[in-house]
């Protein structure tokens, strides 16, 4: 391709004006055609392009104030927390003084508040460090350094070696004459192998004193998310155009290495840059915890509210009948100012801690610090990689503990991408690599070696496997490497270069390899037209010039695209030939081997010359590109003649069938989403330990609707024979669907069945499932069931089904990040998932339930005792406590409690839990409404115990030898302390492993209540002529000198939790009764040790054994 | 992409960080439970005896006069009704009452009112802390509203408590000869020291004072007297003169009660009783007639209230309440009752109730212990129900 042959300007209209009139109204016409921008060189754009600005920050200091409070604002719970503070600056309504509400209110707001600054600001200097970088832009005939902020759309800029691209950017020459230059994209997509992108010839000399010189133009596509994909075309004239692709592309993200320097034109700037594009917020998710939890405040909010009423309405009456014959009551006011919305407003002040307001904050910290614990976890450090679990959002932390299925991806997650040449079929023959040890005397190269029938396809076989790929050779570091963007090409370059035929060097033109039969001799493969492997066409060609003159294609693809170009001429593919291979195919899937098969196609040099007229012409065509582009592939890929077929390994994961049992014994159904084979994916699953021989098997593999919907209706039938008329949840079956099938199952008439049949059964596998597929059933079994479900996997195809589950877990490794980075949770490797969900999930879970309902109980427990004192103090909302005592019940003296539990709590620990991955399931009984209703149950019970023991014990006020009487205050403090004991208590009791900070949060509440009641009362003794509260001046002496308060105590604590004790030690030793426990316990620990007795087995087998044992010929 | 320098993620191996705290984990099994219930039961009865004990030592006598004759067969409450809203005082018969035996130890004397809600929110609110600790504000707070003013003056000490002070006077004579009582000391010691003070100006006037705050403040509406008025002969008085606001019965009455049936302290007797060693050596009063001269002007009749005199002694829990005593027998006994029903449980069904994964069972030896304490990896004996609960 040189620039004489370039085309004359395509038709397309878009293509000549992409001025800002025409595209949006294109756009209408037809919504299937790219929009184009036109980008002028060394003339002033026609339009005004983004800034290459980013900003990043959520907030700027204008903006903050409202964007803050209007994101505090849309939770519920804090607007009722703001009208309760409104309510309480009215005169004469708060029973608790004005600021109660609003002081606490305003410290949970100012603690987001800074969380939030402090997460913007960092924010805004990481942008600031990135905007102020510095590019070299070419200016008229000189050169300037300006930052990266500045770069606009059409400049021309040189990037040096290891300097990242400030913006998407065209690649128009290199230091290297061809143009091809080295990035890394590690930023973009994880890969951390150098990638070569190679400029077009027409641009390849352009130097820097040429810039001034270039007036012509590039025409793009507008900017859009897809990293791999692009569409343009340049001209340096104004008048030749060339076509440009991906290949020309470098992105902002990437790093220029191993080149000196590349000058290039900005296309794409600041947040129109793919990078940009592609970082797009993960959907908000919400726990399941958090929607019982919202619901059970809305609960608590309509007691409240009844509270409200009924308490309002026994005030009016009593008010009326009483309390108005009462002399000594200040009753002119009353009539004015107490009608009954008022009083309403009073009572709902009163209880309004019935919906706690410290809860968001609590749970806060505890997500915060349990997600550290998850990053901290050194049974989930990956040390080979260096890659610790990490947390990326802490909403999800409980959310692992209640799991009910995962949708896994096979490759790189329970397999690990790490591909080994396992075997060779050609000509129909099988040749094992393993047994090489000197290759040289393998029996594939003595075979050659032989120059018999069989050598000249053993040598093309080889040659294909050295010539046709995308590998990159490097030498930087003194050994050649290969770098490959997939480990399948690596896997077979190098098996290649086992045999002899090693891959040495390639230039945009030509590929070097060495021959190595005896004597090493270098042969040069000229590259006439490459057509790359993508997902579509799961196959790769390259026409070749060999050494000898002749041309030929060379193919290398997916056996069922392979097999259809084949040439039907018995002369060019024999029968026996044909099937022979086709039988190793099998096998090879059935070890759960990834199969290739090689062909080949000699080509007339005229032949060639017509086709790569044609398929130039398509490749600049921008209209029809990718329509055009297959269409001329497929007339040069065909009638081929078949050579052989390889065989790869995809190693397993560490411990994926351990992993994978000890999940399903969780009551985790697992179902395996691949692109596989169904064959490869069935022997995946049975190495993984998915599939037990004695498992039922249902297949679905159909090539109609109608035949799909009667094959899962059968199965179907078959199950309700079986279990009757309610299949139960988890049977021990696997269903085995391909993605064509899929298709079909997921059609409305036949989904609900579908669905029905998949989670009947404990392992599903689909096949050949695309990334959209992959989604679209997570999706839909999250939908349909209503249960919990998770997905994990490693690779960019996973994204949207890692997005859609409850839960996406993923895998940081070989296939990039990006799974990872869009993912709730990451981890090294699929082992460390038995850990995160049986360890981790089910604590938090628990965790997180008891300190919410551990927050609904203390509050319930405390306030609930100002409605039985409403009762003797005619429904006046008279308080007991003193006011700021009660705003500090849940600021301090309460806090700690919850953070005890929430962070240090363990029912179970951590061995048993991996031991016993059935008590996974029974931990997710410790939260549900019944458990919520009795807690508030024991706050209610409790509430009245102390209240009315206290009343009887120090109530008449005649507590001490000296005769005097202690009042309100007085009862009100025993109370209160009362109440701060037995609430730690209560969280003492479901605290099953006491640690120090369990120890110090529980007992260290209670003594800093006593100290508070000392240096209050003297605070407040110091400063009674400043208008200090008075009510607690004296108590902290005269309650201690009180024996009766002292005597008291342990009555009152002991009588709150007798019933509570009994019931604990009854239901411990009656309910389920323990000897059925154990004996299921045994059972696990049995299982556990069979299954772990197979798999050693299992792996004792090495590939190639069963390899050969598979295969006879 | 020089990983040399490159610092390594893993993290670090702390017993906080990998969630490895040495923690102690209390099993609540019959087993673990027994001992504490019995040892509760064992201390608790003997406890509740010695309170009960106490508390039967004290001896209470009861007086109500609410009803009680002014002069002329009216009754005291029936004169205040006819003047309602403006201080009335009815001089009560003497009211007589026979001490059977006598009391020994010092004896109290406490009013108690039922039916008065000390306790309502508007009542207790309405007082002016400030105002009450000397200093000295022109205008009372609004909490003291409607009692913070009064035909244009300010009403001091303001508010619906101080307005509703106790004025009712009571005097004991025994054998036609007054009993001595004592007022000091009946109020609490950090009240009087830090809650209760007379303003300067009010220290410093002598008599019927001149100073010129007198000129803007004015009595509580319900009082009898005028401020100044107080130090006349007037029965007895509601105020000492020199100490204002500082006056044990005020203070008294300021501290507000829990219920609406309370008692309030009034004076201490200070009479001695013959004791069996030396006469007339310890505090106490004698088995006789008693005579109460009461000065009847606290309406509580219209509301439905009582008041009565108490006449009682104290044990070092206050006054007489066998409701603690009762309550750590009945508890005690309860623990014993259920030590005995968890022994059984113990015995039928204790063992079965451990799992042991690494045969590191604890027996009934466990349950003695206070619980175990579980380091780093050790394994060890776990129960079911620490799994189910």
């Amino acid at each position: 391709m040189t620039e004489n042959e370039a085309p004359a300007p395509s038709n397309d209209e878009s293509s000549k004006t992409s001025s800002e009139k025409r595209p949006s109204k294109k756009s209408k016409v037809s919504a299937e055609a790219k929009q184009f921008r036109r980008i002028e060189s060394n003339k002033p754009q026609t339009r005004k392009y983004m800034s290459n600005e980013i900003s990043s920050g959520k907030y700027t200091i204008i903006t903050f104030l409202p964007k803050f409070l209007y994101e505090q604002f849309r939770r519920y719970s804090n607007i009722f927390f703001l009208s309760i503070s409104i309510l309480q600056q009215i005169d004469g309504v708060s029973p608790t003084g004005k600021f109660t509400t609003l002081g606490p209110f305003l410290f949970i707001l100012t603690v987001s508040a800074v969380k939030e600054i402090i997460e913007d600001f960092k924010r805004h200097r990481s942008d600031r460090s990135t905007n102020t970088r510095r590019v070299t832009v070419f200016k008229g005939n000189s050169t300037s350094e300006v930052t990266w902020a500045d770069v606009q759309v059409g400049d021309f800029i040189k990037i040096n070696n290891d300097q990242g691209f400030p913006a998407d950017v065209v690649l128009y020459s290199s230091n290297d004459e061809t143009g091809i230059c080295y990035i890394e994209t590690s930023n973009l997509d994880g890969e951390t192998n150098l990638k070569v992108r190679q400029a077009i010839p027409a641009t390849a000399n352009v130097k820097d004193e040429d810039i001034p010189s270039i007036t012509g133009h590039i025409e793009c596509e507008e900017p859009n998310r897809f990293l791999y994909e692009f569409l343009g075309k340049v001209s340096l004239d104004g008048q030749h155009e060339e076509a440009l692709g991906p290949d020309q592309i470098l992105l902002r993200g990437s790093k220029l290495q191993n080149t000196q320097w590349i000058i290039g034109q900005v296309i794409y700037t600041g947040h129109e840059s793919k990078l940009m594009k592609n970082s797009s917020k993960a959907p908000l998710k919400q726990s399941t915890v958090d929607k019982m939890t919202n619901r059970q405040i809305f609960l608590l909010f309509l007691l409240l509210m009844a509270i409200g009423v009924t308490c309002a309405t026994l005030s009016l009456w009593w008010d009326g009948t009483i309390g108005s014959k009462m002399w000594y009551f200040p009753q002119d006011t009353s009539d004015k100012s107490y009608g009954f919305p008022l009083t309403m407003c009073t009572f709902i002040i009163l209880f309004n801690n019935l919906i706690p307001i410290s809860l968001t904050v609590t749970l806060e910290i505890v997500r915060f610090i349990q997600a550290k614990f998850i990053d901290k976890d050194l049974e989930m450090y990956y040390e080979v990689s260096d890659i610790p679990a990490v947390a990326k959002t802490s909403n999800l932390n409980e959310e692992l503990g209640i799991i009910r299925y995962i949708f896994s991806d096979k490759t790189g997650t329970l397999t690990q991408n790490v591909m080994e040449f396992k075997g060779a079929s050609i000509g129909g023959i099988f040749y094992d690599p393993d047994s090489i040890g000197d290759s040289q005397n393998s029996p594939l190269i003595k075979k050659m070696k032989k120059n018999g029938k069989d050598a000249e396809d053993i040598k093309d076989f080889l040659i294909i496997l050295a010539v046709c790929h995308t590998v990159i050779p490097d030498r930087s570091t003194g050994e050649l490497v290969y770098h490959a963007s997939s480990p399948d090409e690596r896997a077979l370059v190098m098996g290649a270069e086992k045999y002899g035929f090693a891959f040495q060097s390639r230039t945009p033109t030509t590929v070097t390899i060495t021959v190595n039969l005896g004597t090493p001799q270098t042969e040069v493969y000229e590259l006439l037209s490459v057509m790359d492997f993508t997902s579509d066409r799961k196959r790769m060609s390259v026409v070749v010039k060999r050494p000898d003159g002749s041309l030929a294609l060379f193919c290398k693809g997916a056996d069922m695209m392979v097999y259809d170009r084949l040439s039907k001429d018995s002369k060019i593919n024999s029968e026996k030939m044909v099937s022979g291979t086709q039988g190793h195919l099998d096998a090879f899937s059935r070890l759960g081997l990834r199969t290739l098969c090689l062909a080949i196609k000699p080509l007339q040099e005229s032949e060639y010359k017509a086709w790569s007229q044609e398929y130039h012409a398509a490749s600049v065509n921008t209209a029809n590109h990718d329509k055009a582009v297959a269409a001329a592939e497929e007339r040069i890929e065909n009638n081929l003649r078949l050579i052989g077929a390889t065989a790869i390994e995809d190693k397993l994961q560490d411990e994926v069938p351990e992993t994978i049992a000890t999940l399903l014994k969780g009551g985790i159904s697992i179902w395996v989403l691949t692109g596989d084979k169904q064959e490869t994916a069935i022997n995946i699953g049975r190495s993984c330990n998915l599939i037990k021989d004695d498992m039922q098997l249902f297949i679905i593999n159909q090539s109609s609707i109608n035949a799909t919907y009667e094959l899962i209706n059968t199965y179907l039938d078959k199950l309700h024979s079986q279990y009757g008329e309610q299949i139960p949840e988890d049977i021990d079956a696997a269903v085995v669907i391909d993605g064509k099938t899929l298709n079909f199952a997921t059609s409305k008439a036949v989904k609900a069945d579908f669905v029905l049949l998949c989670t009947s059964c404990r392992v599903v596998i689909c096949c050949r499932a695309s990334p959209f597929q992959k989604a679209e059933i997570v999706a839909e079994v999250t939908k349909k069931t209503g249960k919990i479900t998770l997905a994990i996997g490693d690779g960019a195809n996973d994204v949207a089904m890692i997005q859609k589950a409850h839960v996406g877990v993923g895998i940081a490794g070989v296939e990039g990040l990006q799974a990872a980075s869009s993912s709730d949770y990451s981890i090294g490797q699929f082992k460390f998932l038995k850990k995160l969900l049986l360890v981790h999930g089910a604590w938090n879970y628990n965790r997180i339930g008891k300190v919410i309902l551990y927050c609904f109980y203390k509050n319930i427990f405390f306030y609930i005792i100002e409605l039985w004192f409403a009762v003797e103090s005619g429904f006046s909302a008279s308080i007991l406590f003193e006011q700021w005592s009660i705003a500090g019940y849940n600021m301090v003296f309460t806090s700690a409690q919850p953070l005890a539990i929430g962070l240090f709590e363990k029912n179970v620990k951590a061995e048993m839990r991996m031991k016993f991955p059935r008590l996974y399931v029974e931990n997710q009984a410790s939260f549900s409404m019944t458990i919520f209703m009795m807690w508030v149950a024991v706050g209610l019970v409790q509430s009245a115990i102390v209240y009315v023991m206290c009343s009887v014990i120090i109530g008449h006020g005649i507590v001490w030898s000296n005769g005097r009487e202690g009042g309100l205050m007085i009862l009100g403090n025993t109370v209160y302390t009362y109440v701060i004991i037995v609430a730690s208590l209560k969280a003492g009791i479901e605290i099953k492993a006491w640690t120090l900070p369990s120890h110090i949060a529980i007992w260290g509440s209670i003594i800093v209540w006593f100290v508070f009641l000392v240096a209050y009362g003297i605070f407040c003794a110091s400063f009674v002529t400043s208008g200090a509260p008075t009510d607690m001046i004296g108590i902290a002496l005269m309650l201690f000198q009180c024996f009766a308060f002292w005597l008291g105590l342990p009555i009152v604590v002991l009588v709150c939790y007798i019933p509570e004790l009994v019931y604990a030690v009854m239901k411990n030793h009656f309910t389920s009764t323990s000897e059925e426990e154990q004996r299921r316990f045994e059972d696990v620990l049995l299982e556990d040790q069979d299954s772990r007795e197979k798999l050693v087995l299992k792996h004792e087998s090495t590939i190639a054994e069963l390899v050969l044992s598979n295969i006879c010929f | 992409m020089g990983d040399a320098g490159e610092k390594s993620k893993k993290p670090g191996n702390t017993a906080f960080k990998q969630q490895r705290l040495p923690a102690w984990q209390p099993i609540l099994t019959a087993g673990t439970m027994l001992p504490t219930f019995f040892v509760v039961g064992v201390l608790f009865i003997p406890i509740g005896i010695g309170i009960l004990f106490f508390s039967d030592n004290v001896t209470e006598h009861t007086i109500d006069y609410t009803n009680c004759y002014g002069q002329g067969g009216q009754t005291c409450a029936d004169v205040l009704k006819a003047t309602p809203g403006k201080f009335t005082s009815c001089e009560c018969e003497p009211i007589t009452f026979d001490l059977k035996k006598p009391m020994h130890g010092q004896v109290y004397i406490y009013y108690a009112l039922t039916n008065f809600y000390q306790n309502h929110r508007r009542y207790v609110k309405s007082r002016d802390d400030v105002q009450l600790s000397g200093k000295w504000n022109t205008e009372p707070r609004k909490d003291c509203e409607p009692f913070h003013k009064d035909k244009g003056k300010f009403i001091y000490p303001c508010g619906a408590i101080a307005n509703s002070f106790f004025s009712d006077v009571i005097q004991l004579f025994k054998d036609g000869q007054e009993v001595p009582l004592i007022k000091k000391g009946i109020a609490w010691e950090t009240d009087l020291l830090y809650k209760y003070k007379t303003p300067d100006f009010w220290k410093n006037a002598q008599g019927v004072s001149t100073a010129s705050q007198w000129a803007h403040i004015t009595k509580p509406k319900a009082w009898g007297k005028e401020l100044w008025e107080w130090d006349e002969a007037w029965g007895k008085e509601l105020w000492e003169w020199d100490e204002g606001v500082e006056d044990e019965d005020f203070v008294v009455w300021m501290r507000i009660s829990a219920k609406p049936n309370f008692r309030k302290l009034y004076r201490k007797v200070n009479y001695k009783i013959n004791s069996t060693s030396s006469p007339g050596s310890t505090l106490g009063l004698p088995a006789g007639q008693y005579k109460f001269k009461i000065n009847y002007s606290f309406p509580v009749t219209n509301f439905g209230g009582t008041k009565s005199i108490v006449l009682s002694t104290t044990s070092i829990l206050g006054g007489k309440n066998p409701f603690l005593g009762m309550a750590y027998i009945v508890i005690g006994a309860v623990c014993l009752i259920l030590g005995i029903l968890f022994l059984v449980i113990h015995i039928n069904y204790g063992k079965k109730n451990y799992i042991q994964p690494n045969d590191t069972t604890q027996e009934d030896t466990a349950a003695a212990q206070s619980g175990e304490q579980s380091s780093q990896a050790q394994g060890s004996s776990h129960t079911i129900h620490q799994v189910t609960t």
